[in-house]
Order: structure tokens, then sequence, then C-alpha cells
């Protein structure tokens, strides 16, 4: 027994000059690799935020930090003597009892390389998934991130994004605004449509090509309703919005052009005489 | 006051100094060792702009800037954006034909001071609409202008707010050239001041049919009776010998087609 708990707490017995060499080099090596690593990925970050774009940017980033990780592993592995052959033979088995267990996990792993590989969407692009509506920050291994315009965090995972339809609001240049505009029936609709081709010329949002389309749209019991559509550049979408309502009514009270409300009209039953009003109050107490 | 807006100006403490070209309102001080500038655009306004109270609504921007410098200096300067250039009347050029027009596009006017040449602020004369130049996919933003494309200067009225650039058209192809508009990339001109007037140096466009890439060759060759010593504002790029590119109205259209 006493023996035993000799050769136990012996530390000279774990500790030997080779066992301590062979940690000050792995010491020395990875005080050496994390920071080239940081740096190369850091410089990676930079030239291609500079020479493309944020999203390449992550991607290099993560795609030097992984491989530099994996290698820095490998390499510590094969200095502490650990061959590699039996923890991948392990590690093809208990992948099967992983994967089985952690599926949705897995399921994000792949949908987020479909998604890195598909690239609907870049970091930075502003995109709307179900009813939330954000600029994406991050296109992670499990999940991407967004920022509203709320400034709230959402974390949506891969697959949902996978699963669900996406719509990138950013992804052209450009951008139609679209637009009912309702006029009473009394209205000259070739005026209209000078004003409002006009209004948009104005407009220092509005872009002159493609052209604004004036489309008539339908009558309705109370007005008549045009679709307006004019064109503006992604970024100046919402000032375009902001403005333009604006100036239209602006030019329409200018020319006298009447935005009807919804009304209905009674039929006194003859063609040209109006319905018969009786005031009441001061006028009825004057009959008397 | 017009013919005198290029150049340097002395501010005084305090002082308010007042100019105007086109549709552009200027108002310049030196006050508290800062440089104050107002502007705004004829029309947008009530009321007659002068060098007095601003109108109401214009607003200043102060610069600080090292040295405390006193001195600015206008210099005219080409659109920061390409123009899409339509002409008033449809030319159409025919088969194997040279032509030379004079478009006139609005210059924009560039404040900077004159003791270092740091650019403090730069306005268009006109407010130009901006367009598109490509498909709905991909393209470039532009400005929209319209020009007479003279071929006789003296049938037009000088204009100190507009840039007289010689272009010349060249139709290699075998089908007419319908001159409506074309992408005019004005940031590789410079700028000449000869007689009251200014100049760009010359453009070369040729044509050789639809679906082919037109030469836009800006030659920097000057207009008759102008000289290097008459330059006020050098291109805002540098001058390429060659730039292939499609510049009129097809580019559009293939694209178009083609998405």
């Amino acid at each position: 027994m006493a023996l035993l708990q000799e050769s136990l707490f012996d530390i000279s017995a774990y500790f030997s000059k080779d066992t301590i060499r062979l940690l000050i080099r792995i010491a020395i090596f990875l005080a050496i690799s994390f920071p080239i690593l940081f740096t190369l990925r850091g410089w990676a970050h930079r030239y291609f935020e500079k020479k493309y774009s944020s999203h390449y940017s992550m991607l290099a980033g993560k795609l030097i930090l992984y491989i530099g990780l994996t290698l820095i592993v490998v390499t510590v592995m094969g200095q502490l003597g650990i061959s590699l052959a039996p923890l991948l033979g392990a590690a093809g088995i208990a992948g099967v009892a992983i994967g089985f267990a952690s599926q949705t996990s897995v399921s994000n792993i792949i949908s987020g390389l479909f998604l890195i590989a598909e690239g609907p969407f870049k970091v930075d692009d502003i995109i709307t998934v179900k009813n939330t509506t954000g600029v994406v920050l991050s296109i992670d291994i499990l999940s991407v991130k967004l920022r509203t315009f709320n400034n709230q965090f959402v974390r949506i995972p891969n697959e949902t994004l996978i699963k669900t339809e996406v719509t990138n609001i950013t992804r052209f240049p450009i951008r139609r605004l679209s637009t009912t505009i309702s006029v009473a029936h009394k209205e000259n609709i070739g005026q209209v449509r000078d004003i409002l081709m006009e209004v948009a010329e104005k407009n220092e949002y509005a872009l002159l090509e493609p052209e604004p389309l004036i489309i008539f749209d339908i009558i309705q019991p109370s007005s008549i309703d045009l679709s307006f559509k004019v064109w503006a550049q992604v970024t100046e979408y919402v000032s375009l919005k902001n403005t333009i309502h604006e100036e239209i009514k602006v030019a329409f009270d200018e020319a006298g052009i009447e935005i009807p409300f919804p009304h209905i009209s009674l039929y006194a039953g003859e063609a040209t005489n109006p319905l018969p009003v009786r005031l009441e109050g001061e006028s009825l107490e004057s009959d008397k | 006051m017009e013919d005198k807006i290029w150049g340097v100006i002395e501010l005084g403490d305090g002082e308010v100094q007042f100019r105007q070209l086109g549709d552009l309102n200027l108002w310049f001080k030196y006050r508290n060792e800062e440089i104050w500038i107002a502007h705004c655009y004829t029309g947008n306004f009530e009321g007659e702009q002068s060098a007095g109270e601003l109108p109401e609504g214009v607003r200043w921007s102060r610069w600080a800037h090292k040295n405390a410098y006193q001195n600015i200096r206008i210099e005219p300067a080409h659109a920061d954006l390409p123009l899409i250039v339509h002409s008033e009347y449809s030319l159409k050029v025919s088969p194997r034909t040279d032509i030379k027009v004079f478009c006139r596009v609005p210059l924009w006017i560039s404040i900077v001071i004159a003791d270092d040449g740091y650019k403090l602020a730069e306005f268009p004369v006109h407010q130009l609409p901006k367009t598109w130049f490509g498909t709905r996919l991909e393209g470039e933003l532009c400005y929209h202008t319209t020009t007479k494309a003279s071929r006789n200067l003296s049938e037009v009225q000088p204009a100190p707010h507009l840039i007289t650039c010689p272009v010349t058209i060249a139709n290699r192809s075998n089908v007419t050239l319908n001159f409506e508009h074309f992408c005019f990339r004005v940031a590789r001109l410079g700028i000449f001041l000869h007689e009251n007037t200014l100049w760009a140096d010359e453009t070369q466009i040729t044509y050789r049919g639809e679906g082919q890439n037109s030469d836009v060759v800006m030659t920097g060759k000057l207009p008759k009776g102008i000289t290097q010593q008459m330059q006020l504002s050098k291109p805002r790029r540098k001058i390429q010998s060659s730039l292939a590119t499609r510049t009129f109205k097809h580019f559009i259209e293939d694209t178009l087609t083609l998405g």
C-alpha cells in the first residue's frame, strides 16, 4: 500500500525531463501558432473586407480559423504521441451515435453549408424571414444572426432558412416602389398622369430610368385607383417612400385634384332632382 | 458676378460673400477661425437670393481647418457620376459617317482651401435628376441631362454654368445610328476656360453596330484655340487611352433582352 501511494504521488514519475521538455515545446508551439493564426485571420478579414465585401471577409476569416485550429490540434496530438487513426475510427462510430442524438444541430450545420454555397444573401444584406426583417450580421455554422431595425438581435437556425421563403431586399441595386393613388371620378386622368410624372421627375430619390409607370388600376365606388410605380436605388427606397407621397399630396392640392374619401351617393328616385334635405334646429324653429 | 466666380475669395472676419451661378446660390463667411458655407437653389426658396440674410430654411455648415486659413478658391468640376446625355432632338447618323457635336453639360462647383487645396464642399449648379444605366440586376447610377447636341456653336447662347464638350461620333456600322442618348463619363475630362466659356477636352465615340462594344476614347485633344494654360480643373479620374464600353441605348436593350 505504501509502495502504491509512493508511486502515485511521486510527481517526478509524471514529470520526467522528457515530459517537461515536451510540454514546454507544446507551450512554445501554442504561444507562436495562436498569434500567427489570429494575425492571419485578421489580415484575411481586412483584405477581403477592403477588396470584396464583409460577407467574404467573414467567410475567409472563419475558413482560416477552422483550418488553423484543426492543424494546431493535429500537431499537438502528434507531439503528445496520440495517433489519429484510432481516433478517426472512434469518431466514425461516435459520429453515428452523436448524429442520432444531435439531429437538429447536424441539420443546421449541413443547412449552413448549403446556405454558404448557394449564397441567397450575404453579410450586410437586408432580408425578410417570416415576419422578421433585419440586416444580416453573420452566417455561422448553426445559425444566421440578424439585427432588426428596432435594434433587436435575432438568431435564425440555418435549417429554418433552408425550409422557409427568404426575401433578400438588397440583392439588386434598384427597387420599385408601388403605391396606389386614388382620385375622384370627376378628375381628368391625363392631368393626373402628368402631375404624377412631374412629381417623380422632381423627386430627388426617384430614378428617371427605369421609367416611372402609371397603370389605371380600377374604378372603385368612391374613386379611380391608379397604380404608381417609381424606381429608386435600394439605399434610397425609404427616402423615396417618405417624400413622394407628401409631394403628390402637395401637387394634387395645388392642381385642385380631389383625393376622395369613401362615400355613398343616395339615389332619390329621380335622375335630375337632388335628394331633399331638411335642416333641423334653428331653421325648424323659424318655420313655426 | 458670374464671370468673376472662379478663383480665390478672401474671407474677412464676419463679412458675408455671395456668389450665384445657374440655380446655385452660395454664401461664405469666416467666423471664429471657421469657414461657414451655405447654399440653396433658386426656385426652392421664396424671393430673390442676395448677399444679405439667408433665406428661411437655409442653414450654414461650418468647417474648422488647421492653420485657420481664411482664403477659399472656387473651381469648376465635372459631375461626380456619369451623365446620361439625351439629345433634345433625335439625331440620326448615317452608316460610315463621322460627325462632331457639342454637348453642353451642367458643371459642379468645388470649394477648396486656397492655401492647401483641401476640398470643403462641392455642389452642382443645377439639381439634376438621377437615372439608372444598365439592367435591373446591375448597372450604375448616373445623372440625367439634356443637350441640344449642336453642330455649330454659334447657334447656341453662351452659358457660364455649362461646360461645352466636343464629341466626335464615328458610325462604323452598316446601320443608321440613332443618337438619342449616351452615357458620358465626364470624370475623365478636364475643364478649360476660354473667352468666358468652359470647355472640356474631346471625346471620341466609335460605334460598330448593335451588340458590339462602342469605343469611347477621351483623346485629351483640346478644342481649337484652347491651350493647356487655360486649364482650370484636372479630370477627376486619370484619362484612360481607350475605354471599351457599350455607350448607346442598345446596351440597355441588349442586356434586357438577354436578362
